[in-house]
């Protein structure tokens, strides 16, 4: 596989993403209300604005930030539907299948550029989320909060799988399907898993610990090895000019 | 430069390419023509490398489709403009064929060169950085052909390059395929547009899921090989048709004309006569008719239109079952040789 032939890809893809207003808002919007909405409700939220009591806090932060894991898996799925079924629309894969690439560079190409933008706005957005926290909590806490190992392994490992995840679960939907709208609105079921371990950390069903987020974070990965090579095989040159265009 | 051996391409049980042998020399313009699901569109994708075969092998600028490790080199050396343009609307037209260079594996000074030359020479200099979907459409098949060179590929593959142009725009694609032509590439035209195969094309083959017929495209319009002499008299008569016989090297095609309403006189015809060499033997024919006693009013080449000959070829517009016609220096599969069945 060509590094250069995937970076060449993913460049233009994100040239034609950032020239998508709905997709530069998407990317704004959501992060940024994750990262402000939370901090200002564990603050003021309750009778008389006193916010979430002191021994709470810790474990509501926590489930807070689990946010922008499930951010990072509904981010992608619009860049990435569009991405494939884009090329479906405009008949621009035959050229670009014309072109001395491996099916596998492509749909590298098209992941990476789904990939990136998302997981830098939860990024970006994670950092001002954290300092808003710690802004607003410490003088309930007495101390800051973040950044903690908690956190890091939340966003440094757990969204960026989740992200991975989103994209390439939007590649499997839009192998079957040719419409935009449909793909998107299939492909955002991808944040079901991830909004179920957040429902069942709220009913105590389980813990965000460190073990717990190891253990979400290794089925991930082994999950994203699993609809790559999924999407690998959908993704096949003769079955996308077949049946595609 | 491409060599195609029984090549043949099914698509559950239908046969969309069936025994496809053809060689187009280097330098070459092949036009592909044929109705709608006649298999051109197949045979381009898999001579481009885009889709498999089934049986059958082709050899693509030195690169064989059966080899797995010649693939990519096969799309290298290979430019390919589909049936449609296929354009990114928000990359402009200079990004666009920067991005295919990079894909190509075009230097980036070159790339900048063949940029600005081929928008240039398309027409699109002044517009380079205009986003595609500002084009219109003739402006984006200019676009897509200059993606389709930007790796200055030895052979070409042109899916209806003119499909749906206006006028004017398809002229100017045309102007610019006649300049590649001048420049010896070796260009595959697909086409239905058969005016356009016969002003551009050094050949042409009529495909119908197999190749019914392949030749010059005045070979194809005379509809047979060698040269056909008509001859228009103001009578005709049986000695003069005896003597036209007396010199034909085939079958005379005989025509009678409607006897004169103005004068009541003989009813005038024509003699459709193939001639071996029309230098040689045009005089010793027109000498006989002559002495035949025949007033000869005309004489002419016979030529029928390319259009006439392409639908005789396909057994007539509503018939399914096309004929098969061999011309001159080509094989044909499933056919007998020896000419016309």
């Amino acid at each position: 596989m060509s590094a250069r032939n995937v970076a060449t890809i993913a460049a233009k893809d994100l040239r034609i993403t950032i020239t998508k207003r709905s997709a530069r808002l998407s990317l704004v919007i959501f992060p940024l209300v994750i990262a402000i909405g939370p901090p200002l409700l564990a603050r003021f939220t309750g009778a008389g604005h006193q916010g979430v009591p002191a021994v709470l806090l810790p474990r509501v932060l926590d489930a807070f930030t689990f946010y922008f894991v499930i951010i990072a898996a509904l981010l992608p799925t619009a860049i990435a539907s569009y991405s494939l079924v884009g090329e479906k629309i405009e008949r621009s894969l035959e050229p670009l299948l014309a072109t001395p690439v491996t099916d596998g560079e492509v749909l590298a190409g098209k992941g990476l550029a789904a990939f990136l933008p998302p997981i830098a706005a939860v990024w970006a957005a994670s950092v001002l989320f954290m300092a808003l926290c710690d802004e607003l909590t410490r003088g309930e806490l007495g101390r800051l909060y973040f950044p903690n190992a908690t956190a890091m392994l939340i966003v440094g490992l757990v969204a960026p799988l989740a992200a991975v995840f989103g994209v390439e679960y939007s590649v499997l939907i839009s192998s079957r399907l040719s419409d935009v709208r449909p793909v998107h609105q299939l492909a955002t079921l991808s944040v079901l898993p991830f909004a179920g371990v957040y429902v069942a950390a709220q009913i105590g069903a389980v813990t965000l610990d460190r073990p717990t987020l190891a253990v979400i974070a290794g089925a991930l990965a082994v999950l994203d090895v699993l609809l790559f090579a999924a999407a690998r095989a959908t993704f096949r040159r003769e079955e996308i000019l077949i049946r595609w265009t | 430069m491409i060599e195609t051996q029984d090549l043949t391409r099914t698509f559950g049980g239908t046969t969309a390419v069936d025994r496809l042998t053809l060689t187009i020399a280097e330098g070459e313009v092949f036009g592909l023509l044929g109705p709608n699901g006649a298999g051109k569109t197949t045979t381009v994708r898999m001579l481009s490398g885009l889709i498999g075969r089934t049986s059958g092998d082709a050899t693509v600028a030195g690169f064989r489709l059966s080899d797995p490790d010649d693939a990519r080199k096969l799309r290298g050396a290979i430019g390919l403009l589909p049936e449609e343009p296929g354009l990114y609307p928000d990359l402009s037209a200079a990004r666009t064929l920067d991005f295919y260079g990079r894909l190509y594996q075009v230097p980036a000074a070159l790339r900048a060169d063949r940029t600005e030359k081929l928008l240039t020479l398309l027409g699109l200099w002044d517009r380079r950085d205009a986003p595609a979907r500002t084009f219109s459409k003739g402006m984006r098949q200019r676009l897509a052909i200059a993606r389709a060179l930007i790796h200055d590929p030895p052979v070409l593959f042109l899916d209806e390059p003119t499909a749906n142009l206006d006028p004017e725009g398809a002229r100017t694609v045309r102007d610019f395929l006649l300049e590649l032509r001048r420049e010896r590439r070796t260009i595959l035209l697909s086409t239905h547009l058969l005016d356009e195969a016969d002003r551009i094309c050094d050949r042409v083959g009529v495909l119908h899921t197999r190749l019914l017929a392949a030749g010059p495209p005045s070979e194809l319009r005379a509809g047979r090989p060698g040269h056909v002499t008509r001859v228009q008299l103001a009578e005709l008569t049986d000695a003069v048709v005896t003597a036209a016989r007396a010199v034909a090297a085939g079958p005379v095609e005989v025509t009678s004309g409607a006897t004169s309403s103005a004068t009541g006189g003989p009813a005038g015809g024509t003699v459709a006569v193939p001639v071996g060499d029309p230098g040689r033997d045009n005089p010793a024919l027109v000498a006989a008719i002559v002495a035949a006693g025949g007033r000869i009013r005309f004489v002419t080449e016979a030529t029928t239109s390319l259009e006439e000959a392409y639908l005789t070829l396909l057994g007539g517009a509503g018939s399914t079952e096309p004929r098969v016609t061999q011309l001159e220096g080509t094989q044909l599969e499933g056919t007998k040789p020896g000419g016309p069945q």
